[in-house]
């Protein structure tokens, strides 16, 4: 009888969902580090970041490479690429759900820790 | 899940906090964007893992495409809700569209008849609810893709037979047929697993 199959199927998967939705797991730091890179890259393709000067005033931290970059005397241009494209950090945060780093206010070094 | 009360004054900070990041991811700024990617991937990570278990290998890619659609909708939101609401709304359809595409893309089965099996008790009443769960998945993971998704809609989501037809442009009684066989085929390996 289709109904009893329906009963029986629906009975045991809806347990399935009363407690398996309660558990909010956390993403591991390297999805999140994939996931950041690519929207980045995303954000990139679309024209420019915005510059590390327009971060800094809006109260944001930067990593102590980016602070050399941003206090460089170059143009507002010079300062808007995605540096952690060529950053270790990047590389190992992407590879590793613990990797070894730990400058602060790299963002791969927060996901570590979110 | 339990939420958190908030109190009204919170709830305005938050919302005035969620306006801001969307400001400064819209203007590209990268730790504005690190900031909402942490967010929104704990938000998407439980949701999307938990719609597509136990076939897994497919959350990430149904999660950057979820990034990927809601920055690009961003300029969209409103803030009339919140964040996770409007960001696990896209989810929704991102995963409804997997689902979809993957019982749409299944070959038509074979007209065979269904097997006896079909009518043999399954369950097992006395197994407790983490080792029932813990064997559908892995009963579920046995299955082709289109019968464990199927099953889930149907069962776990509430999906009727004729929502499924309208959104995967089948027939209903395709959509029946597919069940009938995905129920007969998670009914073998079941009870095989005894």
């Amino acid at each position: 009888m289709p109904a009893d199959f329906d009963f029986e199927f629906r009975s045991l998967f809806s347990q399935l969902k009363e407690t398996s939705e309660e558990a909010a797991d956390r993403a591991p730091s390297s999805l999140k580090a994939r996931l950041y890179s690519a929207l980045v890259r995303k954000q990139q393709e679309n024209g420019r970041l915005a510059s590390l000067d327009a971060t800094v005033a809006s109260g944001r931290e930067i990593c102590v490479f980016e602070k050399l970059v941003q206090i460089a005397p170059v143009g507002e241009k010079a300062k808007s690429p995605f540096f952690c494209e060529v950053c270790h950090a990047r590389v190992l945060a992407e590879n590793f759900d613990s990797p070894p780093i730990f400058w602060p206010h790299c963002p791969y070094v927060e996901f570590k820790g979110s | 899940m339990e939420l958190p009360i908030q109190t009204p004054a919170a709830t305005e900070a938050n919302a005035a906090d969620e306006q801001r990041l969307v400001a400064e991811v819209l203007a590209k700024d990268r730790k504005a964007t690190a900031d909402f990617v942490g967010r929104c991937s704990d938000w998407l990570y439980s949701f999307v893992r938990f719609r597509l278990t136990p076939r897994t290998e497919m959350v990430e890619d149904l999660m950057q495409e979820t990034l990927l659609a809601a920055w690009q909708g961003l300029p969209n939101f409103r803030g009339d809700g919140s964040l996770r609401s409007w960001v696990l709304g896209i989810a929704r359809h991102k995963v409804e569209e997997y689902y979809r595409r993957s019982i749409r893309e299944m070959a038509s089965p074979e007209e065979d008849s269904l097997t006896k099996a079909a009518e043999t008790p399954m369950l097992e009443q006395q197994l407790d609810l983490a080792m029932r769960q813990e064997r559908v998945h892995a009963t579920l993971a046995l299955l082709p893709e289109a019968y464990g998704l199927a099953l889930l809609w149907r069962y776990r989501d509430g999906k009727s037979a004729r929502e499924m037809a309208e959104l995967t442009g089948k027939t209903e009684k395709a959509i029946e047929r597919l069940l009938a066989r995905a129920r007969e085929n998670f009914r073998r390996r079941w009870n095989d697993a005894r």
